[in-house]
């Protein structure tokens, strides 16, 4: 394998290798510089898509007091993250119209959970129809903001510039200077690179400007300026940026992109010295650590300090070949020695890397392979216990299997992670539907149920209705109320009298009459006589006495029939009625289950269908970004090969053997 | 010569392939996003529906009860659980994790149980369990007499804390 370059170069070839090999070597070590700023660069500007903090803010319409159970209900769901739950709540109480006290923050939080779960078009649709002029403005702004961050993360980038440019005024808290970054990003991924800066250059961040935000944006701004070609500019922010306290990890993190990206700018606007100063302060174990490596020796090496260079790409030599920082310093170090006459270890390096990549390259082939035969997306979800759905859900740490291996930076791209939540939240809607299959089963036996009891209750029921004349009973009624206003219109006291009262009355009745008919001189019967006159004003006297009383309470009494008749009329009204619609509505419920079936199965098959074809999808982008480290694989070998059979080529015009 | 036009050809095709990959992909994204989209939909739609069904079916109205749980503050109570007899019989045990017990706190209600009550009156039992003050184990029951009507009875157990006693307190109301 060490001659195969010796011999494919004849002597003419080699010739000529020699004759441009020198001039080229800075032309093709600038154009490495250039190639590596550019793949630098692009990292740095994918990487500012991810400088958001991607932490969960409440949503629209976040209620404090609870006028409605259910509207507790929906919050329960809601607060703990599950917003499939609480969407499904949320429509249900909305159907049943409990939600009385809270309609506007219902339609606001329903925008809301829409925009959680990815819907964007229903979530527009919502808020276009709710955010008009009656609703508050502090609302307004804030369903607008969210409205935006979905349409730029799913990339729907004009839309998001529509819908931030719908915000009126200032938004509360820390959305405001989130709003800004939103928009400049989105200005910048439009192309619309001096809107982006006009943006940012606008918004004075309150404080000392060390806050997160603020660092974002300057951040963001210094690469947008290096896109202009305002080096001087950029500088001054990614410097200010590179230079503040980080306090956390993330900003730590993007400290060291900063200082990565003033540093190949300084490298490609050939101011070495420049780029190792600030390339020295990114932190030597973070995550841009290997390419700051790569590029220090870099700048050492436009310097021409080759045994400077070969420090730090020594350094990467020991670091995981899977970063192409560590992959181009198996070309760099020997690349240096062969600068340093060091020809030999030059060979042993350059034959080391081609092996290296080689073996990377079968590896790299093996991925492939586990990736067309399935499997990729499965294997990276599958440390995922989470029943959420939604558009915060990030995967967190990557399995270490043949199928990922290679993939971490396409992994961590916006667009893979998009589908990648896709893929996940069509596999927990698949589950969500397995459930409810079962549930439909419980549903068939409740209709048949229900068909059963009411064959069951149905004899009983009619004879009852049958039985029962209410009219009789509200003439009974008539008669009474009556018969107690005649009483009422004669002021007929004895009418109210008691049964005992009545049979004490009729007695005095009789006996006057007997003694009507008796000898009136007789004294005992005069004494009669005046016994029951006495006997009579008595019981006259307490009928008198009693009447307004008793009278109250007939009427009372009345009333209360008249209640409980209507009451009566009601229910058999209910009854009545029930006994006619309930065989109906049992129907309906048949025919509302039977649609469930198919329409479950249907939607289940659509849904295996649509997470196959995101699978195929992102097996198709990971093959191709696996392709594509590949190809640089092989040109990297093309290199190392080249600059081989230069050296033999040399060795061999020197007369000698190498060094 | 041949090898040295090799290298930047390479250079060239995978700057064009770069270029180009992201175009096609992103618009592949948006069709295949925009179907998703759609299904989703389409199985919220679904999960309403089913939902509604549920309850039309299995709690109608006119017999539905539903048991509700809310708290507030939460000072002087962690909750743990709650048990839930009606008419002496067991109907729901409910052991609240750490997240449900924090959406409680932020003004969450959950539907602890939901079933049929003939008319009449029925007499409801709950049992909380949890850390009361100074951590220690708490058990509390509440009772409530409740006279089941003919439209839906809605019940809430409410927690809250009592500062002047430094105590919760367990409250039962009926809503209607």
């Amino acid at each position: 394998m060490a001659a195969a370059p010796r011999d494919t170069l004849d002597a003419t070839q080699a010739a000529r290798v020699r004759s441009r090999s020198r001039a080229g070597l800075k032309a093709r070590l600038s154009s490495k510089i250039a190639i590596a700023l550019a793949a630098s660069l692009a990292a740095a500007v994918g990487n500012a898509r991810e400088a958001k903090v991607p932490e969960q803010r409440p949503v629209i319409g976040t209620p404090q007091v609870v006028k409605d159970l259910h509207w507790g209900d929906v919050l329960f769901y809601f607060y703990q993250g599950d917003y499939l739950q609480a969407l499904t709540r949320l429509g249900a109480a909305q159907h049943y119209g409990r939600l009385e006290h809270h309609a506007v923050e219902a339609e606001l939080l329903k925008g809301g959970l829409y925009l959680s779960l990815g819907q964007h078009e229903e979530a527009g649709r919502i808020f276009d129809a709710l955010l008009d002029e009656n609703v508050p403005l502090d609302v307004r702004n804030r369903a607008w903001f969210y409205l935006a961050k979905v349409w730029y993360q799913r990339d729907y980038l004009e839309r998001a510039a529509e819908a931030l440019s719908s915000i009126r005024g200032a938004l509360p808290g820390d959305l405001e200077p989130e709003r800004h970054l939103l928009e400049a990003q989105v200005l910048m991924y439009l192309d619309r690179y001096d809107e982006a800066i006009r943006v940012l250059e606008r918004w004075q961040p309150a404080g000392d400007g060390s806050d997160p935000w603020s660092q974002y944006a300057r951040f963001n701004i210094g690469v947008a300026l290096v896109r202009k070609g305002r080096l001087d500019d950029a500088a001054k922010l990614l410097d200010e940026v590179g230079r503040s306290e980080a306090p956390t990890e993330e900003l730590a993190a993007l400290k060291d992109k900063a200082n990565l990206a003033l540093g190949f700018a300084w490298l490609k606007a050939d101011r070495p010295a420049d780029a190792k100063a600030v390339l020295q302060r990114v932190r030597l174990e973070g995550p841009q650590s290997n390419k700051a490596l790569l590029a220090v020796g870099w700048a050492d090496s436009a310097e021409e300090r080759f045994t400077a260079a070969l420090a730090p790409w020594l350094e990467l030599r020991g670091r995981d070949v899977l970063d192409a920082a560590v992959q181009e310093s198996y070309l760099a170090v020997p690349y240096a020695y062969a600068q340093l006459n060091a020809n030999q270890k030059a060979v042993e390096q350059y034959l080391f890397a081609i092996e290296t990549f080689e073996q990377e390259s079968k590896r790299i082939d093996e991925s492939i392979a586990a990736i067309r035969s399935g499997g990729l997306l499965d294997a990276l979800v599958s440390n995922d216990r989470g029943e959420k759905v939604g558009w915060y859900w990030q995967l967190k740490s990557l399995p270490d299997a043949p199928v990922t291996r290679y993939l971490y930076h396409l992994l961590a791209t916006h667009e893979f992670q998009e589908g990648l939540k896709n893929y996940r939240d069509l596999k927990l809607m698949e589950r969500n539907l397995a459930a409810w299959s079962l549930s439909v089963s419980a549903f068939e036996d409740m209709v048949d149920a229900r068909r059963r009891a009411y064959e069951l209750r149905l004899p009983k029921l009619e004879h009852a209705l049958d039985t029962v004349d209410l009219d009789a009973l509200e003439a009974r009624k008539n008669d009474l109320e009556s018969r107690v206003k005649l009483i009422e219109r004669e002021q007929d006291a004895a009418a109210l009298a008691t049964a005992r009262e009545l049979e004490q009355w009729h007695k005095l009745e009789r006996i006057e009459q007997v003694l009507t008919r008796a000898d009136q001189s007789d004294p005992l019967v005069q004494e009669m006589r005046e016994k029951t006159r006495l006997l009579r004003g008595r019981l006259l006297w307490d009928f008198n006495a009693s009447y307004k009383a008793r009278l109250w309470r007939e009427r009372k009494e009345l009333r209360e029939l008249e209640v409980a008749y209507k009451e009566a009329r009601r229910r058999w009204v209910l009854v009545e009625r029930a006994r006619e619609e309930y065989p109906a509505r049992t129907e309906e419920f048949a025919a509302r289950v039977k649609n469930l079936r198919p329409k479950i199965d249907s939607l289940s098959t659509r849904l295996a269908a649509a997470a196959e074809a995101h699978n195929r999808y992102l097996a198709d982008i990971a093959i191709k970004e696996l392709e594509a480290q590949k190809e640089r694989l092989a040109s990297y070998s093309l290199q190392a090969r080249f600059a081989l059979a230069s050296i033999y080529d040399r060795a061999a015009s020197a007369g000698g053997g190498a060094e | 010569m041949l090898r040295k036009l090799i290298w930047p050809l390479i250079v060239l095709l995978v700057a064009v392939a770069a270029r180009a990959q992201p175009q096609d992909s992103a618009e592949t994204f948006k069709s295949l996003d925009e179907d998703v989209q759609a299904l989703k939909k389409e199985v919220l739609d679904l999960n309403r529906e089913l939902f509604v069904l549920e309850e039309d079916l299995l709690f109608p109205a006119n017999t539905q009860v539903a048991v509700f749980v809310s708290m507030d503050v939460g000072e002087f109570f962690a909750l743990d659980s709650v048990t839930l007899k009606l008419d002496n019989k067991e109907v729901a045990n409910y052991l609240y994790t750490e997240r449900e017990a924090q959406a409680l706190l932020k003004g969450g209600v959950h539907r602890l149980y939901v079933g049929n009550l003939k008319a009449g009156e029925h007499e409801l039992i709950a049992l909380f369990t949890g850390q009361g003050p100074n951590g220690r184990d708490y058990r509390r029951g509440a009772t409530i007499k409740l006279e089941k009507g003919v439209g839906a009875k809605y019940i809430e157990l409410k927690i809250s804390d009592r500062a002047s006693k430094a105590q919760p307190e367990f409250i039962v109301k009926e809503w209607e």
